[in-house]
């Protein structure tokens, strides 16, 4: 494959191209109640060329198979030719690598039957339905695939890796009358069959949280004391911080640029966050982003303060700063664009009960159901709460949605915890059409002077 | 390579069906004032569904080569469900466009000028435009040892628009988004930038935000909130599992008289046309909610066979995974009043034109709480300013029974059409 590639990049008229090929296979189980609903696998194949000269733009021609490769960058290349730029297009330099990563598989997936996949689904899927009569439904699913990742370009680089993923979440429905609540989990790793053998409480902390809320009250709207625990916190500065340190939303645009002014204050001074693809085993990490660049860890807010963001070499070479290792496809159907990988706040000091201290009323909110951000508005929905009454936790109420302006919001952590830990999530992000793309989390508890909170009535 | 592969199938399996799909298309993406990137994607596979032994199985593959793609469909059907389902037999197809010639030659010349028109229009000092513009042409077949093997081409094109406004931290988004088979026409494109540039306008000042249970005028978009749950519910599946909260204690609830919603994959020229879906089943009208009463449930050829009832057309196929039930375009019946009408009834009251989180949480419940993105206050039934924060409660059910008037402009984004509407006693907060 490695000379195939070389001839293709050779074969090219442009000033810099590159291709990515990818094959993958694909195992998908899922039951819904007590019922399967499919196992199967699939097989997907497939590459992306991109090249750019002087004086154009990006060309770009994604394609199933793996043939006709030079055919491939002539079609990239005479696209290329249709974009015409005053302001050409600059790559930050980067020294050319050959490098050869295989993850470990921790028990290769492509190895197991898919019967023996069908049977650990149906159990845990059975640990649900088991918890109470209540539980009326249940989505359980599992996951896996094993890539192999070719990618050359005309700096020559060569690259090949072998990126394996696994995940399983669960989902139940309890319903009482006309009241139906769910409850979810989800587990994702770089890692393989192995690595999901144990997680039996998974299934059944999701089943009991959604019989839980059936008779949990819901939270009054308002504007309250908030500590989130770590799941919640790290989604928080993804959505928040981590996308609006993607230097292509800012790169062309002068305001955006002016609001992000390295050196600016950023939330309280307790505040540390940062990107790390180069973090070990995390869903998120990576040897290389999607151009070749080797991952890293990048600090974004230092004490409160901006410090850095996150780029491909395209935007690192406009912004003259230097390409980060965030440039990530979902897959050769797309051209890279910068993303998160493994992102984080960082630790502070102490534990959830000193938080909670000195709460007279508030909310601790805790995992998510989903976020999303534009730029500085953020809002996003917790997987349930607890209410604080007198620096304790007080009863369980349904999920609550977070919503403001990210530098107001992040002005009010005054407190953040020394309890650290990631994510290790199924599911991904989503940006610009490419979703899921496989990222972490991690952060210790946080909490917030004040938050609108958003309860239902 | 289908008809053998289908061949093969129907000696080893008492069932088989499949999908072909093939589509390439063209992106172009404009930002900062010029064309930025040209992208084609070319993209073709099978999906294959067989029955054997009684147990449904699938396998889906983008390779040239389909050879393991039997092999792989049934190691599904092995450890599959036993299940009934009925193939469908061949039946006349019945009318409907969605090809267009003209949108599948045009060049990307032709392209290139659509998408920097629409960005001269919108660009303008403080604000940054982002314009895609993406033609597609394909074609997909569906075949099953019943008999049925039809083929139809698609051409499809959409534009996407983008204005973001930033006032030191105050950062205003305003998205439209255009989608039809053929070419836009006049209209349409001046009803993607009239509708940002009216936004625009709005937003120029802000007011302060309304508490309490208010009249609200939903927009189209605005108006996901109540529809995205109803969706859900409709679903033949949510129904056979107990968790369609349309159906309490075997009774239907009830939505406003002036509320009607039908899936039409009949309509020219519509995203989500087509004159068969992917199972093979001819397609027809779905009336789904008339006059405010629930009619009819979607389902594919599996959540049919386990009701006991007929598919009505709605299965959907990717290359991988197994067919899904899904709608092709919804219609909400629209009413006699244009917006400035429906904005003229209300006194004192909220435009909500879009919402944080849409589509999070516990959907079906229908129970929400949205964090405003963008809204704007309405005062004598006129726009006074755009409200910067707040949420917007309740739930999507009851909401739709409180619709008291039905707008008339009901513009098609992508394959749904939907009018504002007013809705009373909305939670605002």
């Amino acid at each position: 494959m490695h000379n195939r590639l070389a001839d293709a990049i050779t074969s090219s008229r442009a000033d810099y191209t590159e291709i990515r090929l990818e094959r993958s296979w694909l195992t998908a189980v899922a039951y819904r109640g007590s019922r399967l609903e499919g196992a199967n696998s699939s097989l997907d194949l497939g590459g992306f060329v991109r090249c750019m000269s002087r004086g154009y733009g990006w060309g770009a021609v994604s394609f199933n198979g793996l043939d006709h490769l030079d055919a491939m960058v002539a079609r990239a290349h005479e696209l290329s030719l249709a974009v015409r730029l005053d302001q050409p297009i600059r790559l930050a330099e980067l020294p050319a690598r050959r490098d050869d990563v295989r993850a470990e598989l921790d028990g290769d997936v492509r190895g197991i039957s898919l019967a023996e996949k069908q049977q650990l689904l149906e159990r845990l899927n059975q640990e649900m339905l088991a918890v109470d009569r209540r539980i009326v439904d249940t989505q359980a699913a599992y996951r896996d695939e094993v890539t192999e990742y070719w990618f050359a370009n005309s700096d020559g680089t060569m690259l090949y890796e072998l990126r394996p993923d696994v995940t399983l979440s669960a989902v139940a429905l309890a319903r009482d009358e006309g009241i139906i609540e769910r409850g979810l989990e989800s587990i994702g790793v770089r890692g393989g069959w192995h690595s999901v053998q144990e997680c039996d409480q998974l299934f059944r902390t999701a089943a009991r949280r959604a019989i839980q809320l059936l008779t949990a009250p819901r939270v009054r709207s308002g504007t309250y004391p908030v500590v989130l625990d770590p799941r919640l916190a790290a989604i928080l500065v993804h959505e928040a911080i981590g996308h609006m340190s993607e230097a292509d939303m800012i790169a062309d645009n002068a305001e955006a640029r002016a609001m992000m002014t390295l050196g600016r204050r950023f939330g309280s001074e307790l505040l540390t966050v940062g990107d790390d693809g180069s973090a070990a085993g995390l869903r998120g990490s990576l040897p290389y982003d999607d151009e070749g660049t080797p991952t890293q860890n990048t600090l974004l807010i230092q004490n409160g303060v901006l410090v850095g963001r996150l780029h491909s070499r395209e935007t690192a070479a406009r912004m003259d700063e230097r390409p980060t290792g965030n440039a990530r496809a979902v897959s050769f159907r797309h051209a890279p664009i910068v993303r998160l990988t493994n992102t984080y706040i960082a630790n502070g000091r102490g534990s959830l009960d000193d938080l909670l201290k000195g709460i007279r009323f508030g909310i601790y909110c805790c995992d998510a159901l989903g976020g999303r951000s534009h730029l500085e508005n953020f809002s996003f929905t917790s997987g349930y709460g607890h209410m604080i009454r007198d620096g304790k936790l007080a009863e369980l109420v349904k999920p609550v949605v977070l919503a403001g302006n990210l530098f107001e919001t992040l002005a009010k952590v005054d407190s953040v915890a020394g309890d650290f830990r990631w994510n290790q999530l199924g599911g991904g992000c989503g940006k610009g059409g490419q979703v899921p793309l496989p990222v972490a989390e991690g952060a210790p508890h946080i909490r917030l002077s004040e938050v609108a909170v958003g309860g239902g009535h | 390579m289908i008809g053998p592969l289908l061949e093969r199938a129907a000696r080893r399996t008492q069932a088989a069906d499949l999908t072909f799909k093939s589509d390439e298309t063209l992106t172009l993406g404009f930002d900062g004032g010029r064309l930025k990137s040209a992208g084609r994607l070319q993209e073709r596979g099978v999906n294959l569904r067989v029955v054997a032994g009684g147990r449904m199985g699938f396998a889906g593959t983008t390779d040239t080569e389909p050879e393991p793609l039997l092999e792989m469909a049934l190691a599904s059907a092995a450890v599959g469900e036993e299940v009934k389902i009925e193939l469908p037999r061949p039946q006349p197809l019945p009318q409907v466009v969605t090809h267009y010639p003209r949108a599948a030659v045009a060049t990307l010349e032709e392209l290139a000028q659509l998408g920097q028109g629409i960005h001269d229009r919108l660009v303008r000092d403080g604000c940054h435009v982002r314009v895609s513009v993406e033609r597609s042409v394909g074609s997909v077949r569906v075949a099953n040892t019943a008999g049925v093997d039809a083929g139809y081409d698609v051409s499809s094109v959409s534009l996407g628009a983008e204005l973001v406004r930033i006032r030191g931290d105050d950062v205003l988004t305003i998205r439209e988004y255009w989608a039809g088979g053929d070419l836009p026409g006049v209209a349409d494109v001046e009803w993607l930038v009239g509708g940002i540039l009216q936004r625009l306008k709005w937003a120029e000042r802000t007011a302060e935000a309304l508490h309490g249970a208010l009249t609200v005028c939903f927009t189209p978009t605005g108006a996901e909130a109540l529809l995205l749950p109803l969706h859900a519910a409709l679903q033949g599946k949510a129904l056979l599992h107990g968790v369609s909260p349309l159906m309490v204690r075997g009774r239907a609830i009830t939505f406003a008289s002036s509320f009607s919603l039908t899936d039409d994959p009949l309509l020219d020229g519509r995203p989500g046309s087509r004159p068969i879906d992917d199972e093979g089943v001819v397609s027809r009208r779905t009336p789904l909610v008339q006059q405010g009463n629930v009619q009819e449930f979607i389902y594919d050829l599996e959540s049919a066979g386990r009701a006991g009832t007929q598919p009505t057309g709605h299965g959907r196929r990717t290359i991988f995974g197994k067919p899904q039930a899904a709608f092709s375009n919804l219609v909400v019946t629209p009413g006699e009043y244009s917006l400035p009408n429906l904005l003229g009834l209300i006194s004192s009251g909220v435009l909500v034109d879009r919402l944080h989180g849409v589509g999070q949480g516990n959907l079906v419940s229908g129970t929400f709480a949205h964090a405003i993105a963008t809204a704007y206050r309405v005062e004598n039934g006129e726009v006074v300013g755009r409200i910067a924060s707040g949420t917007v409660a309740g739930n999507a059910y009851e909401l739709l029974g409180r619709i008291t008037t039905m707008g008339r402009d009901a513009p098609w984004r992508g394959s749904t059409s939907v009018p504002a509407m007013l809705v009373e006693g909305v939670t605002v907060s």
